[in-house]
């Protein structure tokens, strides 16, 4: 089999030859505005109907026989440019894209060839622009990128102030979470209300949720790809906003004009500092808050070598007094260095280093204190390369190496005076992977992505492998047996071999359909029963006893352009994913500190299924959106609801979602968002029962997740109010805007969970005990905000 | 770590000026009876007594149904049997009356129970562990900064004795009301939390120690001070098998369920185990639990 893959792998990459004298056009695209690299810009050549998009760094390359072409760059929201390029020599063409005017009421949008989604090979990829999620009507006012990401199709979440999201009934630590290439181990601050991304500083976001290319891998569901900005190389600049939860400060600017820049961004909350004279805690000297900075910077060498140094660092602290509380936070940096090796093959090597850890620290007095601390460390080598052979064939390779450190506890207690050490040990892990894709033009109707991903996933040792004895399903485990491994022993390895693949057959200008396999393998497991994954959450390896998530993904879709200059976009796609080594846990799990974790961890399968509808108006005063799936995602574990199929905590069957923005005039704008989902899956009892005074909820039918709540929905509204562009006759230097939103405009009180309890009297001996259901809303009424932003 | 949750206590802020919380009556399934067992023994002086009542449907806030007619029998490893006849006043009570001074079992002994009911018979073990002295009880009286009133809190001393593997269920008496909230369930392996804890052998931990203080608030939702000068404490170390152990801990997830921003991190709705089983193997399931524990107490009055 594999090698029939590799001779089929080689036969298409050659079968387009190399025939006549060619020569290669390549470049980088930018922001005449600013500098910043633009992502995905279409560089199309008429003459041959085809062309090239621009990479994560800007970059495009063309390889063409000796001929006159007629070349044009477009994106959307920049002003077309198009050259005329007599091709007899290896050409570099590095274009600066200018912004459209923001005075949209005058904007024709000329015969741009947009290469949406239609004719690109894409598919089950949504990009958000930073500049859409700014619009976006938000939450206390503050704009997020995870938030925003929850209004695309396929995406959800189990509620308010839930941590993370779910991409196409995966659970949310199945999703890959890049910020710059590094990955981000908890992407939330205060919970899960906000994210670590500073919107200031994030250039683009882009979700893998199917046909993810062969360089992307480790999780199942998704791949979150969050490029920062480059710091603007034309001008310094300082933008900043200042919320009702945060304040937000960036400064950017270039270092040499056009060759190096920067962008330092910082945010810190201020919620407890407003809420001291309110909550007894912050007066006992508790704290609540967070911070992050992110910066970045950039230097280019010259035409074939270029470096980029970025880090974000965040953590949020959480005190119940002076000397009890926690912490926690991520710290990344990646350092990267683009390579052009010849006009054809481009490079890039990638350094990185990202740390997730959380500590805590109980207790008063010294004789008696309890302190915690948890982490995950690693780091990554990936070189990547790209090799444009021809107009016809794109070649991606590279390879991939991750070293992990994982510190399950530090933790030591003391006790009357006893000092009493129950850390873990430490594990160290190292996943390597090699990849390969291709991505062919056929025929002019017909394209195809070909891939293979290699990977490699090894736990070694100093450390000590338990095995552990059969129990009925859903019964804690036993350790039977316990083997001790020298450093650099290898405890366990597994290998796998992700094939990935898509299509794309164009019926005409205007439609296309488009399909993929493939398999994606987890080796990472996050270890989470309850409803909202929290930040103690603790990453565990595949070890002897957990093997490695394995998706098998397969999608279907179909795209339309509609409308005079392709005004609006279509598609509808189906998925169907299967998946197994699921993580699920016995009732009563210890998944903190629990040296013997493994005996309470049980496996099963999964199926996740649905089709997503997408229509989006891409030019006018009024833009927006409408999304809408239909889904369902189930588990199948033995040990839990009589080991049949149940839903998962965060199914919904509908999911509806609508984003649309409108100018009223050159200063005011409305943007709105409505959300309406099915109410997700939760268990209810059937019974009760008394045991030693305390009231017991029985399901005789030992179900889980046997009902659902109510269907959610919400509105929010937001009204942007543009600073003046003139003041006193002069043009004002500095530009600013005031954000009003309505967030849950009609006070909707959506239900988070419903809960089943005794009541919280003490009830005399012999009087019955009384039981009750509580339903939650997290956010129960309508929260208005107001921010101010500015830029000068 | 179970306790863990403990810490999510406070960690109110941003949900508390805006969540909500509703008490709705939905509906649920219907459901057959299924037989309850409720057999807590201890060497206390005194009666010993077993109940058997049976499941009600969720919302039915009445005292559970008994169930009357069963023979219930305890033997020990040595031979010795108790009986526990029903009593006549009080049907589903099934009470062990001791003769003189004699207490119900011994340290170390194993202990099987019977119980045969309405053609079935069923069968739980247990076996009596043993359990340290409380060495001591203090009071801490703390000044709350930002207020007049002081927080006053009871906390017990006891050791753990050498050898891995012992499990209490610590119970504690205000003023002779024993408090058994959810809330309130307070159990140690050794001297920690869990078996993967290394506690073994010292002093009990301090969120142990001070596990023994009633978990109440005022109408305003603070907490009140668990004692007040006058009130006093008694605190009970029951030993429990390690199955009683994790029974425990389960009953606690399933019924402390404080609401509020915790919704967050709870799990899911799951039936708490048993280890009451019926003797065939297709016959009906009985719910409950079976334990026999040595005790050690103390107890003491808060003054000043």
């Amino acid at each position: 089999m594999k090698q029939l893959i590799c001779i089929a792998f080689f036969f298409l990459l050659f079968y387009s030859g190399f025939s006549q004298q060619k020569f290669t056009i390549n470049g980088t695209i930018k922001d005449a505005s600013n500098g910043e690299a633009l992502i995905g810009v279409t560089v199309f050549i008429s003459e041959i109907k085809s062309g090239a998009t621009t990479n994560e760094y800007g970059f495009y390359a063309i390889t063409l026989s000796t001929a006159t072409y007629s070349i044009s760059y477009s994106y959307v929201g920049f002003q077309l440019v198009s050259k005329k390029i007599d091709l007899n020599k290896d050409t570099q063409l590095n274009i600066e894209l200018l912004p459209e005017t923001e005075q949209l009421q005058e904007v024709v949008v000329q015969a741009e060839i947009e290469q949406a989604n239609v004719q690109n090979l894409e598919m089950s990829t949504n990009k958000l622009e930073i500049k859409t999620i700014l619009r976006l009507p938000t939450l206390f006012g503050e704009s997020d990128v995870l938030r925003s990401l929850q209004l695309l199709p396929g995406v959800s979440t189990v509620g308010e102030g839930a941590s993370g999201f779910n991409v196409r009934g995966g659970s949310v630590g199945q999703n890959l979470i890049l910020l710059d290439e590094a990955p981000v181990y908890n992407s939330s601050h205060l919970f899960g209300f906000f994210s670590v991304f500073n919107p200031d500083a994030v250039k683009d976001t882009k979700l893998y949720k199917g046909a993810i290319p062969s360089r992307y891998g480790g999780r199942l569901a998704s791949i979150l790809d969050v490029r920062m900005k480059e710091g603007n190389s034309k001008k310094f600049e300082v933008t900043g906003g200042i919320g009702s939860v945060f304040s937000r400060l960036a400064v950017e600017g270039p270092l040499i004009k056009d060759k190096a820049s920067f962008i330092i961004a910082v945010r810190r909350s201020y919620i407890d500092v407003l809420a001291r004279p309110f909550v007894q805690l912050l007066k006992d000297g508790g704290a609540l808050n967070f911070y992050d900075l992110t910066m970045k910077t950039n230097y280019n060498i010259n035409r074939k070598n270029r470096v980029y140094l970025s880090g974000y660092f965040g953590r949020d602290n959480f005190k119940f007094d002076k000397t009890q509380g926690f912490n926690w936070g991520n710290s990344t940096a990646t350092a990267r260095w683009n390579h052009l090796f010849n006009e054809r093959l481009f490079s890039n090597l990638t350094l990185v280093y990202s740390k997730y850890d959380y500590a805590l620290q109980f207790g008063k007095d010294d004789r008696n204190r309890f302190s915690w601390n948890s982490s995950i460390t690693n780091f990554i080598l990936r070189p990547q390369f790209t090799y444009f052979i021809n107009s016809k064939n794109e070649l991606n390779f590279g390879g991939d190496a991750t070293y992990y450190t994982f510190a399950p506890a530090n933790a030591v207690g003391v006790t009357n005076g006893k000092s009493v050490d129950i850390s873990l040990d430490k594990k160290y892990n190292l996943e390597t992977a090699l990849h390969i894709g291709n991505s062919q033009k056929l025929t002019n109707a017909f394209s195809i992505e070909y891939g293979l991903r290699f990977s490699n996933f090894q736990s070694m040792g100093p450390g000590t492998s338990y095995s552990y004895n059969d129990t009925i399903p859903g019964i804690r485990k036993s350790v039977i047996g316990a083997k001790t491994y020298a450093s650099g022993e290898a405890i366990v390895s597994y290998r796998n071999l992700e094939p990935r693949l898509s299509f794309k057959v164009q019926g005409n200008e205007t439609s296309s359909v488009k399909g993929s396999y493939n398999r994606m393998v987890q080796y990472l497991h996050l270890i989470s029963n309850t409803t909202a994954s929290n930040p103690l959450d603790v990453w565990n390896p595949s070890s002897n006893n957990i093997k490695p998530q394995i998706a098998d993904q397969f999608t279907l879709g179909y795209f339309k352009d509609i409308g005079e200059a392709r005004k609006y976009e279509f598609s509808v796609e189906g998925y169907l994913r299967y998946t197994q080594n699921q993580l699920d846990y016995i009732d009563g799990a210890d998944l903190l500190i629990n040296r013997y974790l493994e005996g309470d961890l049980l496996s099963g399968r999964g199926r996740a299924y649905g089709l997503e509808t997408y229509f989006q108006k891409k030019t006018g005063r009024l833009t927006g959106w409408v999304s809408y799936t239909l889904g369902r995602t189930e588990l199948k574990v033995d040990g839990i609801n009589r080991g049949e199929w149940y839903e998962t905590r965060y199914n919904q069957t509908h999911n509806l979602k609508i984003a649309a923005f409108y100018d009223i005039n050159s200063r005011w704008s409305v943007s709105g968002n409505f959300i309406y989902t099915s109410g997700t899956p939760t268990t209810f009892p059937t019974s009760r029962y008394i045991q030693q005074g305390i009231l017991i909820p029985y399901n005789v039918n030992e179900s889980r997740n046997n009902v659902h709540l109510k269907s959610y929905h919400r509105l929010d509204i937001s009204f942007r109010l543009e600073g003046k562009k003139v003041k006193n006759g002069k043009e004002r230097r500095n530009t600013d805007y005031w954000v009003f939103s309505l967030y849950n405009v009609y006070g909707r009180r959506n239900p988070f969970s419903i809960y089943f309890s005794q009541n919280d009297i003490r009830v005399p001996a012999g009087q019955p005990l009384q039981s009750q259901a509580t339903q939650l809303s997290i956010i129960g009424s309508v929260i208005p905000s107001i921010s101010y932003n500015f830029k000068f | 770590m179970k306790n863990i949750r403990r810490i999510w206590n406070g960690i109110l802020l941003a949900a508390i000026l805006f969540s909500c919380e509703d008490k709705i009556s939905p509906t649920l399934e219907r459901a057959a009876p299924v037989l309850v067992v409720d057999a807590w023994l201890n060497n206390k002086p005194g009666f010993q007594t077993i109940i058997l009542t049976q499941t009600q449907t969720y919302f039915d806030n009445t005292n559970p149904p008994a169930v009357s007619g069963a023979v219930v029998t305890v033997i020990d490893d040595q031979g010795t049997i108790f009986p526990f006849p029903e009593n006549d006043r009080t049907p589903g009570d099934y009470v062990w009356k001791p003769l003189s001074n004699e207490v119900f079992g011994t340290i170390g002994n194993r202990y099987t129970l019977t119980i045969k009911v309405n053609g079935e018979t069923f069968e739980s073990r247990s076996y009596m562990g043993r359990v340290p002295v409380i060495d001591s009880i203090t009071f801490d009286k703390q000044k709350r900064i930002s207020s007049k009133d002081s927080i006053t809190r009871a906390e017990f001393w006891a050791t753990d004795p050498v050898g891995h593997g012992d499990a209490y269920w610590i119970r504690s008496y205000k003023n002779g009301v024993l408090l058994n909230k959810p809330r309130e369930i307070n159990v140690a392996y050794d001297a920690g939390f869990s078996a993967g804890g290394e506690t073994d052998g010292v002093t009990f931990i301090t969120p142990i120690r001070r596990g023994i203080n009633s978990n109440d608030q005022n109408s305003r939702g603070n907490n009140v001070s668990p004692f007040h000068v006058g009130d006093s404490v008694n605190v009970q170390i029951h030993s429990i098998t390690h199955a009683a152990f994790n029974y425990l801990n389960e009953v606690k997830i399933q019924t402390d369920r404080p609401g509020g921003f915790q919704e967050l991190f709870s799990t899911p709705l799951a039936n708490v185990s048993t280890n009451i089983s019926n003797t065939k193997t297709n016959g009906t399931t009985a719910l409950g639990f079976f334990n026999v524990a040595a005790v050690s107490s103390a107890g003491k009055r808060f003054k000043k």
